[in-house]
Order: C-alpha cells, then sequence, then structure tokens
C-alpha cells in the first residue's frame, strides 16, 4: 500500500478512525462500560475524526456524467469533493467553474496520492477503468466504479477479482444505481413476493434522438471523446445504458440470462459509425422467462421504462415511479381498491408507492411528483458514503453483481454488432 | 457552410438552437451537449420537480443552512446581485406572493388584507441567507421561497452558449420559448442576427408588417422579453395580469411589454422582467447602467392595441453593428 486509508487503519494502530471509533464506542454501549471516554483520551494529538466529519472524495472523469456526480456531491453534508481529476483540459476548467474548492489534477495517481482522499469515484470512459480500480485499491482508496465496470470479459474479471480481494477493508460500489433507490427496492419486495402471479417476460426500452457524438476544436481529443462509436472500445447502447436495466431485471427475477440474441443496425446516424444506433436483443432465463431489450438514438418516443409480464399482474417502472396493471381474473390483494390510479390509454395502472400512506395523506395523484424524493443517483452516494462512515460491508451493486451485469451487457453488445445468438453458459459468471 | 438546428423541450418551453460551421455533424454534436446541459440545469432548478435542489432549499432552508452546489450558489448570489441592481424589482422570493393573488393553476384573485400581509411577510431577498463560505442557503423564517423561474431560462443558456463556444463553435443563435435570446458572433451572410419583437398580444411565430413593434440586432449579446398576456383577471374594472411587483405586493399595473438586450442572457432575463414591473421609470436605470444598455417598455394605455412605447440607448452603427434596437415605423411614438 502506497498510502495508509485513515479510514481501514489496523485495530492496533494509535490513530483512531471514525469507523473503528464508532465499532468501539458501540460496542462500549451495549456492555455498558464508560469506555467511548477513554478510547478518545487514548487518541493521539491529532483530533479523532466524528460522525460529522465529511468523506474526502476524488472525482476521476469529468464527462457529462462526472459533472452530474459533482453536482450531487457538492450539495452532500456527508461530502467532501476535494479532487477533481481529468486529462482534458477543457473538462479540468468546467471543473474550476463548478467545484471552485477542489483540487484539480490530470493524472489520476496525483489523486490517489492524496492521503487525504479516502474514496474515488471513477467515472471514466469505460475501457480506462481497470488500471484506475487496480490502482486505486493498491493506494487504499475505496472506489465507486461506473457501470459497465469494463469493456472486455478479461478486465471486468480482473477488477472484480481485485475487489474480492481487498473487500474485507476496501469498499467497491458498482454504478447500477436502481439497486439503491427506495422505489426500486419497493417494487423488487414486491414483485419476489409473489404479487405479479408467474413471471413470464420483461421488457426494457430506451428511446433518445441523439448522435452520441462529441466533439473538441482538438481532433485528436476528438477521437478520444467519441469512445462510445469506437467499435474496439464501446459496449453499445445496451452496454452503456442498458446496463442498469439489465441488472434491475437480473436483481428482480434473481437470475442470470442463459443466452442472448441480438440485432442492430446503423438506420439514422449514418456518419461512418459501426456501432449500431438501434439494437433490439432477446435475453433468455433459465426460468424460461425471456427479456426484451430495445434501445434506439433515431427516436425519443416513450423514452426510457421496464415492464415486468406476470399471469397475475404487469408492473412498469419508469421515471422512479411504478404502476401495477392487473388482469381481471387475477386474485384481489385488498389494498388496490384504495390505492391511487392512474390511466394510460385504456389501461388502469395501480400506483406502487414506496411511502404510498403518506402521499394519500398529502392527496397527490400517481403522476404528482413525490416530494422529498431524491435522484438515484444521490441515493447510491448516499449509500457509498454511509459505506465509508460505518463499512465496509457489501454494497448492494457490490463486485458480484456489476461484474454479471457487465459482462452479460458485453455479450449481449456483441450479439447486436454480429447479428447473432450468444450462449452465456456459468462458466462466464464465474469470477475465478 | 453547414446549418444545423436542434431542439429540445425544457422548463416548459422549447429550447433551440441554429449551429453554423463547417462539419454538420460536429455542430450536431456540440448542440447536443448544450442541450443537456440545459435539461441537467432545468433538473436543478425547477421548483415543480421535488428531486431539485431548489425543491430542496425551499423545503429545508428555513430550518438551517442547506448546502447547494456551486454554480447554483453563484446564481443565486446574481439574483441577489439583480435584485439590488433593479430596486427590488426582480425578486425571486416572490413565489407566496403569486400563490396569494392565485396566481398558480388559478385565474387570480384579490387576496384578503391578512392572507396579503403574510405573504409580504415571506416575501424578499432579505430574507434569504447566502454563506460563501459555506456554500450554503439559509431562510430567515418559515414559508420563504424561492423561483428561478425569472432567470432560469437566461442563465442555462449562458450556460448551453458556454458549452458551444468551448467547443469551437463561433456562429449561433440559441433560443428559450423565444423570449429569452443569445446571439454567439454573427451569422455567416450578415454583421448581425436580427431578431423581431412583436406587438404585445401578437402570437405569431414571424410576426410581420403592423403587428412588428421593434427589431433587434444582436452579435455576441442577449435579448430577452417579458410580457403581460395570457391570463388575466378583473378587479374594481381595473384588469391585472399575471406578473407581480415584488415591491408593491400587487400585480404590476403600469407596462404590459418590456425588452432589454445585455452581453449576459441570464442578466437580460431578470432585467427585462424588472423592467416589466417598473416600466418606463425602469428606462432610466438602464440608461445609468455601466455600459448603458438597451431596452424598450410598452405603456398599457386604454384602447390602444399597442400601447405608449418608450425607449432606451443610443443606436450605435459602430463596430459590428449591435445590439440596435429599431423600432418598426409604425409603432414609432
Amino acid at each position: 500500500m502506497k498510502q495508509k486509508n485513515p479510514l481501514s487503519a489496523s485495530p492496533d494502530t494509535p490513530s483512531l478512525s471514525r469507523r473503528a471509533f464508532l465499532k468501539k464506542s458501540s460496542l462500549a454501549t451495549l456492555v455498558g462500560v464508560s469506555s467511548g471516554v477513554f478510547e478518545i483520551r487514548a487518541a493521539p494529538a491529532e483530533p479523532p475524526r466524528t460522525v460529522e466529519d465529511p468523506i474526502r472524495i476524488g472525482l476521476i472523469g469529468f464527462g457529462e456524467w462526472g459533472r452530474e456526480i459533482a453536482a450531487t456531491l457538492t450539495r452532500m453534508e456527508q461530502a467532501q469533493l476535494a479532487a477533481v481529476c481529468d486529462t482534458y483540459d477543457v473538462m479540468l476548467r468546467r471543473a474550476e467553474r463548478s467545484v471552485p474548492q477542489a483540487a484539480r489534477y490530470t493524472d489520476y495517481r496525483a489523486v490517489l496520492d492524496d492521503p487525504d482522499i479516502q474514496a474515488v469515484v471513477i467515472a471514466t470512459p469505460t475501457h480506462l477503468h481497470k488500471q484506475i480500480v487496480l490502482d486505486a485499491f493498491e493506494a487504499g482508496k475505496h472506489v465507486y466504479c461506473e457501470a459497465p465496470m469494463a469493456h472486455t470479459v478479461d478486465d471486468a474479471r480482473e477488477i472484480a477479482r481485485a475487489a474480492r480481494a481487498v473487500e474485507d477493508r476496501l469498499i467497491f460500489q458498482v454504478g447500477l444505481l436502481h439497486r439503491s433507490d427506495p422505489q426500486y427496492r419497493s417494487v423488487f419486495g414486491f414483485i419476489r413476493s409473489g404479487a405479479i402471479g408467474r413471471s413470464v417476460m420483461t421488457r426494457s426500452q430506451w428511446h433518445a434522438k441523439q448522435s452520441w457524438r462529441r466533439t473538441s476544436p482538438n481532433r485528436e481529443r476528438e477521437r478520444a471523446l467519441n469512445w462510445r462509436l469506437d467499435p474496439e472500445l464501446s459496449t453499445g447502447i445496451i452496454g452503456e445504458v442498458g446496463v442498469h436495466q439489465l441488472d434491475t431485471i437480473f436483481w428482480i427475477l434473481q437470475e442470470r440470462p442463459e443466452a442472448v440474441h441480438g440485432f442492430g443496425q446503423v438506420m439514422l446516424w449514418d456518419d461512418g459509425r459501426e456501432v449500431p444506433d438501434t439494437i433490439q436483443a432477446v435475453l433468455r432465463f433459465p426460468g424460461k422467462v425471456h427479456m426484451i431489450y430495445d434501445g434506439t438514438l433515431a427516436s425519443s418516443f416513450d423514452g426510457q421504462y421496464d415492464m415486468f409480464y406476470g399471469s397475475d399482474s404487469t408492473i412498469m417502472l419508469r421515471d422512479q415511479k411504478a404502476w401495477m396493471f392487473k388482469e381481471v381474473d387475477a386474485p384481489m390483494l385488498g389494498w388496490e381498491v384504495y390505492a391511487r390510479k392512474d390511466k394510460f390509454y385504456t389501461e388502469t395502472g395501480i400506483a406502487l408507492v414506496a411511502n404510498a400512506t403518506k402521499l394519500d395523506s398529502l392527496s397527490l395523484s400517481p403522476t404528482d411528483p413525490i416530494p422529498g424524493q431524491e435522484t438515484p443517483l444521490w441515493y447510491a452516494m448516499a449509500e457509498f458514503l454511509e459505506n465509508n462512515a460505518f463499512g465496509p460491508y457489501p454494497p448492494a451493486a457490490n463486485y458480484q453483481v456489476g461484474y454479471e451485469a457487465t459482462v452479460a451487457a458485453i455479450k449481449a453488445h456483441e450479439a447486436t454488432m454480429q447479428e447473432t445468438s450468444i450462449t452465456l453458459d456459468e462458466t462466464l459468471y464465474d469470477i475465478g | 457552410m453547414a446549418f444545423v438546428r436542434v431542439a429540445c423541450r425544457a422548463m416548459a418551453t422549447r429550447f433551440e438552437m441554429a449551429l453554423y460551421g463547417d462539419d454538420p455533424v460536429r455542430l450536431r454534436a456540440a448542440g447536443e451537449e448544450a442541450l443537456a446541459e440545459i435539461q441537467r440545469l432545468e433538473a436543478q432548478l425547477s421548483f415543480y420537480r421535488p428531486s431539485s435542489e431548489i425543491s430542496r432549499i425551499n423545503q429545508r432552508a428555513a430550518e438551517g443552512p442547506v448546502r447547494v452546489e456551486p454554480g447554483l450558489f453563484r446564481l443565486l448570489l446574481t439574483a441577489r446581485r439583480l435584485h439590488a441592481d433593479t430596486g427590488g424589482a426582480f425578486d425571486v422570493t416572490v413565489a407566496p406572493l403569486m400563490r396569494c393573488w392565485g396566481f398558480v393553476n388559478d385565474t387570480g384573485r384579490r387576496p384578503e388584507p391578512d392572507a396579503l400581509a403574510a405573504a409580504r411577510a415571506r416575501t424578499g431577498m432579505h430574507l434569504v441567507r447566502l454563506d460563501e463560505a459555506a456554500f450554503t442557503v439559509a431562510f430567515a423564517r418559515p414559508g420563504v421561497q424561492i423561483d428561478l423561474g425569472g432567470i432560469g431560462k437566461g442563465y442555462a443558456l449562458d450556460e448551453a452558449a458556454h458549452l458551444l463556444r468551448e467547443a469551437g463553435i463561433s456562429r449561433a443563435l440559441l433560443h428559450g420559448g423565444t423570449s429569452t435570446v443569445v446571439a454567439l458572433g454573427t451569422p455567416p451572410d450578415a454583421p448581425y442576427w436580427t431578431i423581431a419583437i412583436a406587438r404585445p398580444g401578437v402570437q405569431t411565430a414571424e410576426p410581420e408588417g403592423d403587428d412588428l413593434l421593434a427589431q433587434v440586432h444582436l452579435a455576441d449579446a442577449a435579448l430577452s422579453v417579458s410580457a403581460v398576456w395570457g391570463k388575466a383577471f378583473e378587479v374594481d374594472g381595473t384588469v391585472y395580469g399575471h406578473v407581480l411587483d415584488p415591491r408593491r405586493g400587487r400585480p404590476v399595473e403600469g407596462a404590459v411589454l418590456a425588452a432589454v438586450v445585455c452581453p449576459s442572457a441570464t442578466e437580460a432575463d431578470a432585467r427585462s422582467t424588472a423592467l416589466l414591473v417598473e416600466g418606463r421609470a425602469g428606462l432610466d436605470r438602464l440608461a445609468r447602467h455601466t455600459p448603458p444598455l438597451q431596452g424598450l417598455v410598452v405603456d398599457r394605455a386604454a384602447g390602444d392595441r399597442g400601447g405608449t412605447l418608450h425607449r432606451v440607448g443610443a443606436p450605435s452603427q459602430e463596430g459590428r453593428g449591435g445590439p440596435v434596437i429599431t423600432l418598426h415605423p409604425s409603432a414609432a411614438p
């Protein structure tokens, strides 16, 4: 280890980490001894951390999503965005405007060398994740890594193995946001309890009208910025965007796909690109359920959502909200009579809301925004920060979860590129 | 020369950009990044979205300081400066008054004196505490609310224009809902972009003839037009529009249209709102500004469709030609 992480100090080191302090003081409370006082006195001259101390974070990668992460972290009291790193001077100038108090670096190693930084968030292009993750672990930093984890199965496996090797002392959370979102968690429980009957299929879509191109006055930089359109580096729509939706389906079905068939074409943005702008993929799960995924950069109609079709009802997850559409012959659940409903053309959706009673008391309709609701990114960051303060414990989106979603997405992308069928056998999901 | 037009929906209106350059693929790429920035800012600044930062501030800032993103914090400082610069005519805390007068999801009504007094007590920038060291916002009392509707569009356009410049775009016209416009450089075939302002009440996409009030020449500058139209209500024979004078706690009675040209769209947006509130008196303020700013006001005048028009700012024809507000011949006073 190049740097000692203040939060991963071993129990016999004299410095009193916040985590150690909390563990010890809570233990002290349990056994009814006032040893917490003793612990504080035993601390070195350096004042002990308290729960109020923000976690010092380094952000590596300040592209569009990196800026979103910065905007989220800078408003969270639990975090201090201490450093921002990007290899492109334009992005660093933006960082100077939007995170003036953070140090700025062009080399991520400078972030890792800063002993005061406890954790890093990696939001670089996908193919650059691996080396940064490995170096971050080496430097003793906790890691939040954007999804997909990597652009190749080998890289993803290497990251997952490295994360497993340090899991008792370092956090590794993958940016699969829905796993931290209370609304998604509530729907997960609902479906797992059998409320939709027999699961028969799922359908996810992501529709946008955008070219996915990036530009820069610097031609070399422009090539680097367009990694999503580089067939050697890109995991396509299903990898770069769909990985979040694939993971949601894997999580809620509690299954991993065993085969994928894909189609892909350049339908609109015929600018010499090879990565399709419009794709369809069908994934088969062991429980005979099929997942249909469709993604396009050529039409924004109907945006993004995920559907779970069951023999008793169908559930739609959309914009951090969820609705249930019941079959007429489905058993009564009881509460749905009182639940708030919303019309979708001729179908009636019953709102599934995490805190329905509270919303009812505010007499909000299902399409009204939910008060106090944060963005999915905020929930994911909050989980990471809490883990930094009180962990490390395995995050909801841990290395295994991240690995499975990543390799399935990579294979699905391959299938859409080649318009073929690929078997995903058990060894694929084994990180070895 | 290539030309690309891109658009998106945000802030309850349509944002559009017309971009000129050599390569249509690059123009579109730059435009898409700028549109994404506008949508990001909408998610952050929206008064109506509960997950927006503004909603968080409005929910929590009366209980104690709320930390905000530095960009938003700077915008709040700008809003405070513009409040002072306009003698309080521009005020982002006017939401309680708007609700009190029934301007939110309603046609409007004259409020009870007690309700009005209560709303006025919750209005004013002095109730908003900005801590520049900690990037926090706190309200002096419960019920204070920040609504950046009068400045958000301009700010989003300024930020979008900034990204376009970074991407190497030097000729573009951006607008939000046709009421706030930013000109980057000049068009390829003219020394300035020409923007038409329609008479109050005229709602055609391309006004011409007597529907025209003025035209504005813009080059590396912004224009914002504010107007009282659409919803209105009548009390004791006086017709009130849905624009409030935050200084007096009552609807604006004087002006029906105001336009301001500024280097920044954020400022143009706020200053045109303030000018609509202040009416003709606000023109003096623009004239005293360093450098002097151009603006125009249409006063309410019974029986006269166009109202009475007042203008400030000496037309300067040197340099690149703009900005210049030119009145349509039929509109000249």
